[in-house]
């Protein structure tokens, strides 16, 4: 395999483009401006950019990745078409009513329940039931649901929902419904519950098949003009897009799931981390990518990222399987103030873009965690190269008026528990994805990334106790390289209730021969040899009564993974429960789809450390104020060592080592931190 | 290791803001862990998917430090110390009780059960570790153990006083063995026990790393600093709603289910000029031969307004701090809100609602409707019975009401409590012998408004049971949900077996016995919440929407809103609407059958 592979993943600000020549094995990284009226064409312009650096034509192209937060904004901001949900007779509320709960964090008499992506009088009824086990309760109305189909036509709406209640054990009703809609409405798009997610409680089947509905013809539309853009530059390439999985997949295939690629961008950055992890020979890492509203806290274990169908999309449960991560309101831009009972807070309000931390110099007045950094003196004083300089004074002046005078701190002293407070809350999302999922954090690597990552590493190492710490390459653009590292992937999951401890082994066998069945066609359909076929089998158990289970690999045998399930009960809840039967849920294969391996140059070895260093400048530590080398990391050659308190510079991304801590440039290029 | 930091940084008794806010986050951060435990590896349906369960953490003199967002009480932990004095206490111990009376209201019904965990620092006991959760049987007169028809405490299952469960870490199996053996569903309650016991473990050793980390004497002081901001901050919120002054409300409870009622709950508040809240509910009625009498602490009206008046602040951790709010609260002993032992208090959460609801009252009445308006206590129904093929089976099923709209956005329409869930249809359709057939919003229940009250639910099911037994408990049926500021009250709800045929019957809104058979059909109506300000005040936009949507009905915008629709109803008829409105009635600070000035 020669051809070019090229990465985009399209962030709010930027559009971070890769492109890896295997040929001669150089990688190309760069950036180029985000055009969020139209996110195709800084995708366009990323793929000119590249082309031209590489002295490539498109012809030399052999695949294209992208990842993407069309699907994602169209959610966050509500700014979906109108759509429909059709429904069994008698649930025209299920989005309404949901779970009827109020989140467990939230006031009684403040709380307000988020407005659903469509509204009640969008959704119809259908009549037609089938019960738990499959069989028919009562038949569909045809004549009815022609109507109903008239209607939506006439409403102007293009692209329809479809959940029947018990679809999982037998989806001919909504089969028949699709059928009946597209007679009589020829230009509906349709998403079936028993296609995008068939399992088990209607409001939560209902939230992923709608919102795969709302977004499915803006995404439908997109994905045509990225392969316009990617034409006009010559390139005929296929073209995957990374899914929330952390895996990709076709555009055939993501027409037709497009809710899947709500996680697109996080789920790179995991895989990226994942990939010049491997390539410096650890497996076992906690990554956090940090930006400037919010932090994304993962889990990977011998480098595979764990996957779960609990996520959450705004406000919205999405149980398809996707990358196991944390999201919190803790970034560079995360506001500090004082709270009306005296205390110090930092976020989870954040400056966002604008007006930005005040040192931006764009209309900020209250200090954000990058004007407490900045004025520690932790940052070189200029970004990107030095192409806009930061405003030190006025984040002084800030943190002084807003923070430090009213608590009776010096400016250091508030600035430092500004970061001790971000650090702290970054540490608790740290524990969730570690400590409480049965994980000891020191047994792991962190990997730090995203624009800010690298700034908390080393503080974030410290107080989880992590052993060893790994700045990849290219911190500020590690999305855009997971992309290079992906594997084509995608999960078929099914109800298949097994209960009192009695197990249905043929069921269970014929189960996962349809799963496997779709999942080799779906390879097919990808264009996957049968050598770069992998299948697995997943299951899905709890004890009798409980009501959430544990995923588990299918062991070949039923004793094996009944063994494992007690296993993992007790490693992540403290106790297992022999005598009591277990039941099973879900059955769920994987099927990935191998795409040709990476293998980056690796760095060549310099001149010693002391040669990379670009200035001084005085750093202010908890153990007080101390001058510390600037390094500029492009300087750095294999094997060279820096001692902290260090500074290591470098486009996307600015590294802070502690005093104590020692970094080795690895071969691969990622930055080895260790305590000393 | 202990923290290090400079002198100069120390604000307070010891503990410096940073820490502070770390602590905070440290404490809020366990109890999720330990919520999330117990949903995991729970077993009763109860707490597994309704959620009913919580856990928090206590100082060391048993003040709660953190908790859920919504704690009918807060004082979980003292009711131990009588018994088991905490310089008797060694690590490894667990504490067990579910005795309403000898808790003096820590918890309010027999179900709950709470476990209590002593945590240690290296310099002696530092705090708690506690959960709770509801059971789905522990015995007693009926499957379920709630039921309209008990008359005494004794009928609703195994009392527990506050006992020893565990001595250096092993759980005294003999305890739980009585107990297990008087409870219908043992498998459950057995497995109920080990997510608890895990549960409460997970909080000891969270709260004893946070002990290593920061140090004993720093986290004690966290722990009086952050009791301290939050008494600080709800008295100054209330100290601004209410100007001096006495203030009267009242509240009643429909029937006790045993052919008394309605039950009335009186509230007086006298706001002093120095400042001080002084609570008197003494002229409440006497307490009920039917199971309604709620063993009301007289910590938690504190902490009930603490959650109002604290509202979504992610800043202020509501805590014990709240406790303190009423400088006074005086209850009267043989009240329905201190009932005497043996009185049967399994269906008490009509009265905590109620009870609630007249807090909100007094608010409203003090500060001429700035407050919400009040809701429909949440609906259960227990139906219990044969399946087809022989098995007994238990479903205690939760139904949403509506809300009280609030002076800046509606009620909630459909929604049981904060952190409980619904069984959603297909697990009840897997699970029981009963079949979903219908589950919608109730249109027209929420009280009009300015801001609408949140309308309640239908839930209809068809019993696919040989036979089975239903209770049910609706309540503010003749004392709807008022309404505040102009706003109207909720419409109430109703169940009806068979709605539509020849054997149509609606039955008693608290009442247990209900005898069903195989193709029955049941439907719970549950009711709304009051509205909040003049409907006139209410966007024409907004009356369409909730037209189209469902939740007012034509009839209603027309009369109630004064917005009249167009003939095909999807737009405003302008004129029309605007001559409606300019007759506009009259509106007092309440309504309930009517507008009132005062509901006392």
């Amino acid at each position: 395999m020669s051809e070019a592979i090229i990465g985009v993943d399209t962030g709010g600000t930027f559009t971070d483009v890769t492109l890896y020549d295997p040929a001669s094995g150089r990688l190309i990284v760069g950036k180029t401006p985000s055009t969020p009226h139209d996110p195709s064409e800084g995708f366009g312009n990323g793929l000119g950019t590249l082309l031209t650096q590489a002295g490539l034509k498109g012809d030399a192209v052999g695949r294209v990745l992208h990842g993407t937060t069309v699907a994602t904004n169209l959610i966050l901001e509500r700014k979906g078409p109108k759509a429909a949900l059709l429904v069994s007779s008698g649930f025209r509320y299920v989005l309404e009513i949901g779970r009827h709960d109020i989140p467990r964090r939230a006031n009684l008499f403040t709380w307000q329940k988020p407005p659903r992506p469509v509204p009640p009088e969008h959704v119809w009824e259908v009549t037609g039931r089938v019960a738990p086990d499959g069989s028919e309760v009562e038949p569909i109305d045809e004549a009815a649901i022609r109507r109903t189909a008239r209607e939506i036509a006439a409403e102007g709406i293009l692209t329809v929902g479809i959940v029947m209640l018990h679809s999982y054990a037998n989806a001919a009703h909504e089969k028949r419904v699709a059928e009946i809609l597209r007679e009589e409405h020829p230009a509906v798009l349709l998403s079936l519950s028993s296609e995008v997610l068939p399992v088990l409680r209607e409001y939560e089947r209902s939230v992923v098949t709608l919102l795969n509905a709302y977004v499915m013809p803006t995404v439908s539309t997109y994905v045509e003009k990225l392969e316009q853009r990617a034409g006009q530059q010559g390139i005929s390439a296929p073209l995957l897009l990374m899914k929330s999985s952390g895996g990709v997949a076709s555009t055939r295939a993501i027409r037709r799931t497009p809710v899947e690629t709500a996680l697109s961008g996080p789920a790179a950055g995991i895989v990226g981390a994942a990939f010049v992890a491997e390539a410096a020979g650890f497996g076992d890492l906690i990554t956090i990518d940090i930006g400037g509203t919010s932090a994304d806290i993962a889990l990977i274990r011998a480098g595979q990222p764990g996957i779960t169908t609990n996520g959450r999309i705004a406000d919205w449960r999405v149980t398809l399987p996707m990358v196991d991560l944390t999201t919190i309101g803790a970034g560079g831009g995360s506001l500090a103030r004082i709270s009306e009972t005296g205390g110090l807070v930092v976020g989870p309000q954040s400056a966002g873009a604008v007006p930005g931390p005040v040192c931006y110099g764009r209309g900020g007045t209250q200090p954000t965690v990058t004007d407490a950094h900045l004025v520690l003196g932790h940052l070189p004083f200029g970004l990107l190269d030095g192409s806009f300089t930061l405003d030190i004074a006025a984040a002084r002046r800030a943190i002084d008026d807003k923070i430090a005078r009213p608590l009776g701190l010096s400016v250091d002293e508030a600035a430092r528990g500004i970061l001790e407070i971000v650090d702290n809350t970054m540490l608790g999302a740290i524990r969730v994805v570690s400590v409480e999922r049965g994980h000891d954090p020191r047994d792991f690597v962190l990997v730090p990334f995203g624009g800010a990552g690298p700034l908390h590493g080393g503080a974030l190492s410290r107080l989880i106790g992590c052993p060893v710490q790994l700045v990849p390459p290219a911190p500020g653009v590690l999305s855009a390289l997971g992309l290079l590292a992906s594997s084509l992937r995608a999960e078929f999951s099914r109800s298949c209730v097994q209960r009192k401890g009695r197990f249905d082994l043929d069921q269970i066998d014929a189960a996962f021969a349809d799963l496997e069945r779709d999942a080799r066609a779906w390879l097919a359909a990808e264009g996957v040899a049968d050598t770069a076929r992998r299948i697995s089998r997943h299951a899905s158990l709890r004890y009798e009564d409980q009501g959430s289970e544990l995923t588990l690999r299918w062991a070949d045998t039923l004793d094996a993974t009944l063994a494992a399930f007690h296993a993992e009960h007790e490693r992540l809840y403290s106790f297992r429960l022999e005598d009591v039967p277990v039941e099973m849920v879900t059955l769920r294969v994987d099927a990935v789809g191998l795409l040709p391996a990476l293998s980056l140059r690796e760095i060549p070895k310099m001149g010693p450390a002391d040669t990379a260093i670009v200035a001084r400048q005085m750093i202010s530590l908890a153990g007080g104020i101390i001058e510390a080398p600037v390094y500029d990391r492009t300087r750095l050659g294999a094997g060279a060592t820096i001692k902290g308190p260090a500074i290591v510079k470098q486009l996307d991304a600015t590294t802070l080592l502690l005093p104590d801590q020692t970094a080795e440039m690895h071969p691969s290029g990622s930055l080895i931190v260790r305590e000393e | 290791m202990a923290q290090q930091r400079s002198a100069s940084l120390m604000t307070g008794p010891g503990v410096d803001p940073v820490t502070l806010e770390i602590i905070r986050g440290g404490l809020r951060a366990v109890q999720s862990e330990m919520e999330v435990l117990i949903e995991r590896t729970a077993m009763s349906p109860f707490i597994r998917e309704k959620k009913d369960y919580a856990s928090g953490l206590y100082a060391a003199d048993g003040r709660m430090i953190a908790g859920k967002a919504l704690p009918f009480a807060s004082d979980l932990v003292t009711p131990i110390f009588e018994e088991y004095p905490p310089r008797s206490m060694k690590r490894g111990d667990i504490y067990w009780y579910n005795d309403c009376y000898l808790s003096k209201g820590g918890v309010t019904h027999t179900p709950d059960q709470v476990l209590i965990q002593p945590v240690f620092a290296d310099d002696g006991l530092i705090g708690f570790s506690q959960t709770w959760a509801h059971f789905a049987d522990i015995g007693g007169m009926r499957p379920g153990s709630l039921s309209a028809d008990c008359t005494e405490i004794f009928q609703e299952g195994t009392m527990v006083p506050p006992v020893r469960l565990a001595r250096d870490g092993v759980v005294n199996e003999d305890l739980l063995k009585i107990f297990v053996r008087n409870c219908r569903f043992p498998a459950l309650v057995r497995g109920d026990f080990r997510a608890m016991l895990a549960a409460v473990a997970l909080g000891e050793k969270r709260l004893e790393e946070l002990a290593n980390r920061f140090g004993g004497a720093t986290l004690r002081a966290a722990f009086d600093e952050l009791l301290g901001r939050t008494e600080a901050a709800v008295r100054s919120r209330l100290q601004a709603l209410v100007p001096p002054g006495t203030y009267t409300f009242a509240e009643s409870v429909d029937t006790d289910g045993q052919g008394s009622g309605p039950v009335t709950i009186r509230y007086k508040l006298e706001a002093t000029e120095d400042g001080r809240f002084l609570l008197d509910q003494t002229a409440s009625d006497d307490q009920t031969r039917g199971p309604i009498n709620l063993v009301l602490n007289p910590k938690a009206p504190g902490v009930l307004v603490g959650v109002y008046l604290l509202g979504g602040s992610t800043e202020v951790s509501l805590n014990a701090g709240a406790e303190s709010l009423f400088d006074e609260v005086k209850l009267r002993e043989g009240s329905v809100l201190s009932p005497r032992f043996p009185a049967a208090l399994g269906h008490r959460g009509v009265t905590m609602l109620r009870n609630l609801s007249g807090y909100l009252g007094l608010i409203n009445t003090a500060s001429g409707g700035k407050a919400a308006a009040s809701h429909s206590p949440y609906v259960i129904w227990l139906i219990r019975g044969t399946s087809t093929s022989g098995e007994r089976f238990l479903m205690s099923d939760g139904v949403a009401c509506g809300y009280g709209a609030r002076p800046f956005a509606d009620g909630h329409d459909a929604v049981y409590l904060v952190a409980q869930e619904n069984y959603p249809a297909e697990f009840v359709d897997i699970s029981y012998p009963m079949r979903v057939r219908t589950y919608a919003i109730n249109p027209d229940t929420g009280g009009p408004g300015r801001w609408r009250g949140g309308c309640g639910v239908i839930r209809e099911l068809e019993v696919l049971a040989r036979e089975a037994l239903l209770s049910v408990r609706l309540d503010a049926i003749d004392h709807p949900p008022w309404g505040t500021a102009g706003g109207q009250a909720a419409r109430a709800g109703r169940c009806i077996v068979n709605p539509g045929t020849p054997d149509e019957r609606v039955l008693k809104p608290l009442s247990d016995g209900n005898v069903l058979k195989r193709g029955d059909i049941i439907r719970l109506e549950t009711g709304g919440g009051g509205g909040w300000g003049h409907p006139f005040d209410r966007e024409a936009e907004r009356v369409l929407a909730d037209v189209r949507g469902g939740f007012v009905s034509r009839e209603s915008a027309e009369r109630d809103y004064g917005v009249i629709l167009s003939a095909e109803g999807r737009s405003i008829d302008q004129a029309a609407t605007d001559k409606r409105r300019a007759d506009r009635p009259a509106a007092k600070l309440f309504h309930r059958h009517g507008y009132v000035e005062s509901l006392a």
